[in-house]
């Protein structure tokens, strides 16, 4: 751990060296997640809700996933960055490290300037919550629970960056595959998994399991149906997909070859 | 002809990544079928008191995912930002061709590309499955024609200016963000604007943004006015003569030096 802190704070410190641009970016980030949340709130303002769901609580959904996958850009920079290692040829250079790759690509850059994205995420969480608590649904379990979900959310961020980024080792560009694996599935589950149709409810359920960082808690804190264990059943399905998407990461090492000179 | 041979280049560059580009437009798709899911969800039971019905917001955010690929996705900056990281642009600004043109014309021949490999692969997958608008109006498609191409003309002259302003920056991924949020925002992609409370209208409406996106895909829907157009063109006039101008301010702030 204190080696991580250490290979952190360098990294850091080369960023900084950029004040300017750094702000520039974190209130961009920051603006193009609240934008899309405005646009929801105008839409909610009109109609009321989206198939039962209000404003303030497709707002927790919403947050707990955007705070989720701004908090993985802040730390897996480098991980979603993947490609760049497979198309240069730098991996070589993370093998020769007495330190896992994994671990090293972690360590090598904090993107901060997309902590604006969670900052935004705080914020609507806030207005969320405030809203919630007007109408008596926000219990001191639900507000007890968000940073649970969102380091559950988090976890299955990661593992799903891990998972997308070991398919590098097989076909080296992975950007266009990040759109399906990640993009397109943090932003379905901004709402409420019951809008979806069959067939993306199974692939966000199993195949890369969003529903379970919010949805599956949320809708049991709002009373919405489910049983406790409803709380329980994220963590481990975190847990699962994360060994899950470490194994590949590995298998994906044992692949590799190099391209050489 | 020297615009001809870039415009070929660039859509045969682009031809080099086209099986990637057909995976990503199954993800493309997907982004539809969740806006669309959305507003199925907001507008069941409430149609009534809606401007649009179930059937006309899954067309219009299925045109709306198609006419993405042609005027929201260009190029950061047309990347010009390398060039001036370079100092490749001395030399581009140099050439005997307008550097507005040289940049412009290249990312011409990737939307054309997009079109054959992004939009209409898209617009097939929506065709088989929610269904997809059909102009009835033979007229339609001419106005449709001219809407596209202007909408086209302005997000390129709204990206070359992103792109022009590294020569003062360097730097340009954060102005490139705030534009596409502001394409994706006030250009309609999840909410048509004619829906947003009316203070937020009567902003939007004063903004070059709805062009690219919203009265494009409105036109493509039959459900605008051909009077969008003279909007559109003004918009494009206007950002043409500001795009020369910010390109005339930048060369002369272009040094060459060595000797």
């Amino acid at each position: 751990m204190k080696l991580y802190f250490i290979l952190i704070s360098g990294s850091l410190k080369s960023r900084m060296q950029y004040k300017m641009n750094f702000i520039f970016s974190m209130v961009s980030y920051g603006m193009i997640m609240a934008v899309d949340f405005i646009m929801l709130a105008a839409i909610l303002r009109r109609f009321d809700d989206v198939k039962g769901w209000d404003l303030y609580e497709v707002g927790l959904l919403y947050s707990i996933s955007s705070i989720a996958i701004s908090l993985y850009r802040v730390i897996g920079a480098e991980v979603h960055d993947f490609e760049r290692y497979m198309v240069n040829g730098e991996f070589d250079s993370l093998l020769i490290r007495p330190v896992s790759p994994l671990f090293l690509l972690l360590t090598r850059n904090i993107d901060l300037s997309r902590i604006g994205g969670a900052i935004q995420g705080l914020i609507i969480i806030a207005i969320s919550v405030a809203g919630l608590m007007k109408t008596g649904k926000a219990t001191l379990l639900l507000i007890a629970y968000l940073p649970v979900a969102v380091l559950t959310g988090l976890i299955i961020c990661f593992a799903v960056g891990v998972l997308t980024a070991a398919l590098a080792f097989w076909t080296e560009k992975i950007k266009d595959f990040q759109t399906f694996t990640l993009y397109a599935p943090f932003t379905a589950a901004n709402y409420p998994m019951n809008i979806y149709p069959g067939l993306l409810k199974i692939i966000f359920f199993t195949v890369i399991p969003v529903a379970f960082m919010n949805y599956v808690p949320v809708m049991y804190l709002l009373q919405k149906g489910g049983e406790w264990w409803y709380l329980i059943t994220p963590a481990a399905v975190a847990g699962v997909f994360l060994t899950f998407s470490l194994i590949m990461w590995h298998i994906g090492i044992k692949h590799y070859h190099s391209t050489g000179s | 002809m020297i615009y001809w041979l870039l415009f070929q280049k660039s859509f045969l560059r682009n031809m080099q990544y086209r099986l990637a580009h057909l995976i990503n437009n199954a993800a493309s798709a997907i982004f539809g079928f969740v806006f669309m899911a959305v507003w199925v969800g907001v507008l069941t039971g409430k149609e009534s008191g809606s401007p649009y019905s179930i059937q006309d917001m899954v067309h219009y955010i299925g045109t709306g995912q198609v006419f993405l690929w042609l005027t929201v996705f260009l190029t950061a900056g047309l990347n010009i930002q390398n060039g001036v990281r370079s100092g490749a642009i001395t030399m581009e600004l140099a050439r005997p061709v307008h550097y507005f043109s040289y940049v412009t014309v290249q990312e011409a021949g990737r939307i054309a590309y997009n079109l054959l490999f992004r939009s209409i692969p898209i617009a097939l997958v929506y065709v088989l499955t929610v269904g997809f608008y059909v102009p009835e109006n033979a007229v339609s498609l001419l106005y449709i024609f001219i809407s596209a191409i202007l909408a086209i003309f302005i997000s390129l002259n709204l990206t070359y200016l992103v792109g022009i302003s590294s020569i003062w920056t360097t730097e340009i991924s954060w102005a490139h963000f705030v534009l596409i949020t502001l394409l994706f925002g006030f250009g309609g992609q999840l909410v048509p604007i004619d829906l947003l409370p009316k203070p937020i209208y009567s902003i939007v409406a004063l903004t070059p943004f709805p062009c690219v996106l919203y009265y494009p895909v409105m036109m493509y829907l039959e459900k605008a006015a051909p009077h969008v157009l003279l909007i559109q063109a003004s918009w494009a006039a206007a950002l043409t003569m500001i795009s020369f101008w910010v390109t005339n301010i930048a060369r002369s702030k272009i040094e060459i030096q060595g000797g």
